[in-house]
């Protein structure tokens, strides 16, 4: 087949632009302040297909260019049309994808191209696409080398040059088609395990297993017994030894990634400053679970918790509504835009394979990256901070927006650790009718025995082997590239559009989601509901032939879910499918032999118990020790302050990358999709003010809501990750507080992303990391039992690490804690920015001694002006009584009583205050003195848990009181029209600051947009 | 009498086809969600509704330029449908997404005010926003009270969102331009605020944000010579109730929901979408 190249380049010329140029040009001046003068951008197709160049020729205005703003060329570079191109550049840089890698534009355009020129009968046929940049007035120092390195990733892209002697010679960069190199089916291999453990270990290790020697004897004892012998050897496969489909089926399914041994294990754990020595058996089903079934017996709101895809709670008497967050670390730090993308497609399929399908209806995403303006070593095989976010950041932009899903709600935290291991939180909620038509309750899958299962969406390629296993392994230099994918959200879009079609039909019966493990963990699992399976691989669509066996059962190829049709339902649903060109390949069927039984034609290459399969990994016993940290104290009275005093420090803090405004970036994701945010993440009179939590009211024409919010707080694992869990959960109430939520009736989501803690010579301090995890869970328990809210659904992260030895860098333990609930009527909500002169302030709850690490003590150590961090970290001795002070407040607002409402936790009562005169773009007179027993500092800079900052209308404010009293409340002053924001503490000023200085301090550090033009 | 039906397109990507639906249903429309390729295939055809909608979202991923891909299934597969429906009389909305794939099957602006019907020639685009970023912000527009847009009658300014990476609109030909502001075809543009309304509207580009996409002459949307097919890159649906406005807690809440309608709480944008049920009412 022929390749056919057309180039498209924007028209020059009266008010036309290059925009995808000029946005490179900035960039590069925002991240690396070089100054080019101009960056000009060509986008290229290579069409690989049958249909002559000259037929192409004729139809690139109908196709590849927009003949209004672009000009075409075929069969010729841009570069060399000096009418295009009349100045010669510095540097010409073209990158295109690796064989293999997801082409989404490639993939549209094929789509376009068939709609012209239909290519029937031809597999190979398709189109790749590459961009082009030149430079002109590329700075001397600048090597193209270098430039190109900024432009691409070498794990998934190829960059072509052409630097100042090649352009001044016209040599171009020409990319060629990338050609998949040819895959060879290997027949299933016998996987000998009669070997010694040293061969054991060794054979897990280079076959990127992540199996321990306990686990390998397990699988090798299980193919000693003779039943098992003889029962393999009837159905004809070797009966003495695993198959390497059989291995890795196994591998993955008892990954780290899907089975949470840390999480399952038994825990020996000590206390050595309590004496405490004790057994744990398994921390999920102690803390997590225990706690959410004892109160799943109290309400009767909680319809389907932990063994689904995500947690369902019914929400009004027809609807019930989903949430699940997952991370996508590993890959996000291999390729940070892929990573990302795959990591939010791939919650949203959870949602989508909840019960028997939701619809998902909002996105969080949350981040934790190193900090972008760090200028410190980097590993090898690390990209800045500041790349990693641009990256993430697009590819959940790209997921999300082409999804057609709200972002509503998220965060970004910045900590050095996380340099080594990013952490992309992408969350979603779901909706679905509580009853189908067919009368059958959606929450509850009903899969038997005869089931026809279909895989439908995206095709299986050799994107996606191993990620299950890899993301349970630390990252390295040799971390491999196909762990690492791209999303394609609109072969998702169809898929979704198309199943959820199907489920009002009452055409399924059971569906999951392909994600870790592919179709090995999504059959497998489902194969549990009727005891058994057998799955034909040879029926699997592939992206390119000649994959092996276990590839086709482990590849974790995005964009598929699996579907589980009742034989007389087929015909329909191929219909349904073949209407929204979604590709629907039955593969298995469900059966009741209590066997997972896979086939390869007519050959049986995997036959396993699915006994064996689920519950055959053995626990994991673990040490666990722990000893409080002695960190250097923060001691506020040796601080020399600065000049300006507090109101300096106020400018820094509201400029620290914890705090400051993310403002140009969620801008960037569509928060209002579906028409029902009622409070979007940006708040107030110019609408840049912080939102505290995400309000949506999903049926159109009914004001009836839900909130979403969430809580993370990781700098306080570094005294405690107990009190970190404490804060991460009471951050996500009070949030959600402060936006009606009804208190009654909200429910949880746990992600913790911890450091390895198995303690190895890898990591010599896996016991104190195992004994933070206790803590972090205990806390978890205390406080979730205290505020009634049942965890819902969770996920685990185990091994954020980087390198070994000396150069490790483990992220500090991170709980991130989602909420999401009823909100009775969204027209009674409150948000932060303060909304007139004459507002009354109070705060509720009080300030104590508690400023171990906080924000103003890492900032204030970062800089050399304080000894440490160390100090009381904030607790939360009696979460009962926050939860009736919670109930008082929320009632308030769904009363209509209150309208502004902040949560104060990073940078306390200044920082809070702060950031309600700059969303109501208003000044405010503020007096601390009475807001609890502790230092002037506390009060100010402190971060007490249980604490809220409101604003009541004086003609309201005595009803207020009344409403509120028996809690703990402080009239903190009045909202006033001076432009300015004064704190003081009795009669001492502390700080005096200008609104206007306050917006640009809170809202420079982190816009690295290079601008608008 | 019966409701108008109303085919509101979904497929490939299109995303904002459950709430353009229910702002039809709540002015007394009756909304179908309806595939693509269910007029493609031929097992439904167009002729069966009185209003057409093509709402926003990421047709193909706006790979190859928003709206182009869809455009182009609709112009080689449904031209002679799309021609008939506006030959009828029949109204057509493209909102974000939708507007570009009108823009780019030639339906807007269309040719000429003397030759009012369809002949999908390209003759304008939507682009990159000179930012080079997709955002999500409200935008404040104005209408002209003079267009011929059955769409806009009686509107004269309301806050929407715009979400959009691709949404300035250029028309390389100023004597083309010049004659569709002549034709009062410039229905809908970005103004600042701070005019008084009825003063907003200039052909001197805005700055950002006040103009989120540098757009020319501040075009936010435009109408064919019929007045019948009008498409802008704001979305009007968003708005549909006063509970969706960024200012609502800023605001004194005003009474309560009517049991079968929004009374009080209606958004500012649900005018454009009575006023085409009312239109064909109005032409039975």
């Amino acid at each position: 087949m022929a390749v056919t190249r057309v180039e498209v380049t924007p028209k020059q010329g009266e008010g036309m632009r290059d925009v995808r140029g000029d946005v490179i040009r900035r960039q590069l001046k925002a991240d690396h302040n070089i100054d080019v003068g101009e960056v000009r951008s060509i986008n290229g197709f290579l069409i690989k297909s049958n249909t002559e160049k000259a037929d192409i020729a004729s139809r690139v205005n109908d196709l590849f260019a927009d003949p209004i703003i672009e000009d075409a060329l075929t069969d010729e570079l841009f570069l060399t049309s000096s009418e295009h191109f009349p100045t010669t550049p510095d540097a010409v840089i073209t990158i295109g994808f690796k064989p293999g890698v997801t082409d989404n534009p490639g993939s549209a355009a094929y789509d376009g191209f068939q709609t012209i020129f239909p290519q029937p009968d031809l597999v190979d046929a398709s189109i790749s696409t590459y961009h082009t940049y030149a430079f002109f007035g590329l700075p001397e120092t600048i090597t193209t080398e270098w430039l190109a390195s900024t432009l691409h990733n070498n794990l998934i892209q190829r960059a072509v040059l052409a630097d100042s002697t090649a352009c001044s010679n016209a040599q171009w960069p020409a990319i060629d088609y990338p050609e998949k190199p040819p895959q060879t089916l290997t027949p299933p291999q016998r996987m000998d395990l009669e070997i010694s453990d040293e061969a054991l270990l060794s054979l897990s290790d280079t076959g990127l297993l992540a199996l321990n020697l306990e686990e390998m004897q397990t699988i090798q004892a299980h193919y000693r017994d003779e039943t098992i012998r003889q029962s393999r050897a009837s159905v004809g496969i070797v009966p003495d030894a695993p198959t390497d489909v059989e291995l890795e089926c196994l591998a993955q399914t008892w990954s780290e990634h899907c089975k949470h041994k840390i999480f399952a294990s038994k825990i020996h754990h000590i206390d050595s400053e309590t004496g405490e020595d004790t057994y744990i058996d398994s921390i999920f089903k102690t803390h997590i679970m225990k706690p959410t079934h004892d109160l799943q017996k109290e309400v009767d709101w909680l319809l389907s918790v932990f063994h689904d895809n995500s947690g369902v709670i019914a929400w009004n008497e027809e609807w019930s509504v989903c949430m699940k967050a997952e991370t996508h670390n590993s890959p996000s730090a291999l390729d940070p835009y892929g990573g990302a993308m795959t990591g939010i497609v791939g919650v949203n399929r959870d949602i989508l394979g909840t019960g028997l399908g939701a619809r998902p209806i909002a996105n969080t995403d949350v981040f934790c990256f190193g900090p972008p303006n760090w200028d410190g070593e980097l590993p090898d095989n690390l990209f800045h901070p500041s790349r990693v976010f641009r990256g993430v950041h697009a590819g959940v932009r790209v997921g999300g927006n082409e999804s057609g899903i709200p972002t509503v709600n998220g965060a970004i935290v910045f900590d050095d650790r996380y340099i080594g291991k990013p952490l992309v939180y992408c969350g979603t909620v779901g909706i679905m009718p509580r009853k189908l038509p067919d009368g059958r309750e959606s929450h509850i899958k009903t899969p038997t025995a005869g089931d026809v299962v279909y895989m439908v969406g995206g095709r299986v390629g050799y994107d996606g082997i191993h990620g299950a296993t890899f993301s349970s392994l630390e990252l390295t230099e040799e971390s491999p590239s196909s762990a690492v994918q791209i999303g394609d959200p609109i072969t998702q879009k169809k898929m979704l559009d198309m199943v959820l079609e199907a489920r009002d039909a009452g055409l399924i019966s059971c569906i999951t989601d392909n994600g870790a493990g592919g179709l090995s963990s999504s059959i497998g699992e489902m194969a549990e509901y009727t005891n058994g399976c057998e799955i034909d691989l040879e029926k699997v669509p592939l992206k390119q032939p000649g994959l092996s066996a276990w590839e086709i059962l482990v590849s974790e190829s995005q964009e598929r879910m699996t579907i589980a049709v009742r034989p007389e339902d087929c015909a329909a649903f191929d219909a349904m499918a073949a209407l929204h060109e979604v590709e629907a390949t039955p593969v298995a069927t469900f059966t009741n032999t209590g066997m997972f039984h896979v086939k390869y034609g007519e050959d049986t290459v995997a036959y396993l118990s699915i006994e064996f399969l689920h519950d055959g990994v053995p626990q994991l016993q673990l040490e666990s020790e722990w000893r409080t940290p002695t960190p250097e104290q923060f001691n506020p009275e040796s601080i020399q302050l600065p000049q300006e005093g507090h109101s300096e420090l106020l400018l820094r803090m509201l400029a620290r990358p914890n705090i400051a405004s993310k403002e140009s970036w969620v801008r960037q994701y569509d928060h209002e999709v579906i028409a029902q945010t009622a409070v979007k993440p940006f708040v107030g009179v110019h609408r840049d003010g912080p939102g505290d939590a995400g309000v949506i009211a999903p049926l159109h024409g009914d004001p009836h809501g839900l909130v979403i919010s969430c809580g993370i707080a990781p700098r306080y694992s570094d005294l405690d990750a107990g009190a970190m869990a404490a804060a991460s959960i009471d951050e996500a109430v009070r949030n959600a507080v402060c936006a009606g939520i009804n208190v009654d009736k909200m429910a949880g989501l746990d992600n913790f992303c911890w450091p390895d803690s198995i303690e190895s010579a890898k990591t010599p301090d896996g016991k104190f990391k195992l004994a933070q995890l206790v803590r972090a869970n205990r806390e978890l328990e205390r406080v979730c039992r205290a505020y009634k809210l049942p965890c819902v659904s969770g996920k685990d992260s185990m091994k954020n690490d980087y390198g070994t030895g000396e150069n490790k860098i483990s992220i500090p333990p991170t709980l991130l804690y989602s909420v999401f609930g009823d909100q009775p009527d969204v027209r009674f909500t409150a948000t932060s920015d303060f909304k007139n002169p004459g507002e009354k302030i109070y705060l509720i709850g009080e300030s104590k001694e508690e400023l171990g690490a906080s924000e103003i003590a890492f900032m204030l150590h970062e800089s050399g002006e304080a000894a440490g961090i160390g100090g009381q970290v904030p607790l939360l001795p009696n979460p009962e009584r926050n939860l009736t002070t919670y109930r008082a407040l929320s009632t308030a607002i769904q009363a209509g009583l209150i309208r502004t409402a902040h949560d104060c936790s990073e940078g306390g009562v200044a920082v809070a205050a702060a950031e309600m005169c700059i969303g109501g773009r208003v000044g405010a007179e503020i007096d601390i003195d009475g807001t609890g027993e502790s230092s002037d500092w506390s009060r100010l800079w402190g971060e007490s848990l249980g604490r809220f900052i409101v604003g009541v209308q004086p003609e309201d404010e005595a009803d207020f009181v009344e409403w509120m009293s028996g809690h703990p409340i402080t009239l903190l002053g009045t909202v006033n029209d001076s432009d300015k924001l004064s704190i003081v503490d009795g009669y001492d000023t502390l700080i005096e600051a200008a609104t206007d200085s306050m917006v640009d301090a809170w809202q420079k550090t982190l816009d690295m947009t290079g601008g608008v033009a | 009498m019966t409701a108008p039906k109303v085919a509101v397109l979904f497929g490939f990507g299109i995303n904002c086809d459950h709430e353009t639906a229910a702002v039809f249903n709540l002015v007394g429309g009756d909304a179908e969600r309806i595939h693509v390729n269910h007029f493609v295939s031929g097992n439904r055809v167009l002729e069966e509704f009185e209003i057409l909608a093509v709402p926003g979202g990421f047709s193909f991923g706006d790979h190859l330029g928003s709206g182009r891909l869809m455009g182009n299934r609709m112009r080689f597969a449904l031209r002679e449908q799309l021609h008939a429906f506006v030959a009828a009389g029949k109204p057509i909305i493209g909102i974000c997404n939708g507007f570009q794939v009108l823009v780019k099957t030639g339906l807007l602006p269309g040719p000429s005010a003397d030759q009012p019907l369809p002949d999908f020639v390209q003759r304008a685009s939507l682009t990159l926003n000179d930012s080079g970023r997709y955002e999500d912000r409200w935008v404040t527009l104005e209408f002209d009270e003079h267009s011929p847009c059955i769409w806009t009658k009686g509107i004269q300014r309301i806050d929407c969102p715009v979400r959009h990476g691709e949404g300035k609109f250029v028309m390389p030909s100023s004597t083309d331009f010049d004659a569709l502001a002549a034709n009062h075809q410039l229905t809908v543009r970005y103004v600042d605020p701070a005019t008084k309304p009825g003063q907003g509207i200039s052909d001197q580009p805005l700055p950002f944000p006040l103009s989120p996409n540098g757009s020319m002459r501040n075009i936010a949307g435009i109408c064919d010579a019929t007045g019948l097919v009008f498409g802008l890159m704001p979305h009007p649906e968003a708005v549909y109730a006063k509970w969706l406005h960024p200012d609502h807690t800023r605001k004194t809440a005003p009474g309560p929901l009517d049991s079968d309608a929004l009374g009080e709480w209606e958004g500012e944008g649900l005018q454009m979408f009575r006023n085409a049920v009312e239109y064909v009412l109005s032409k039975r």
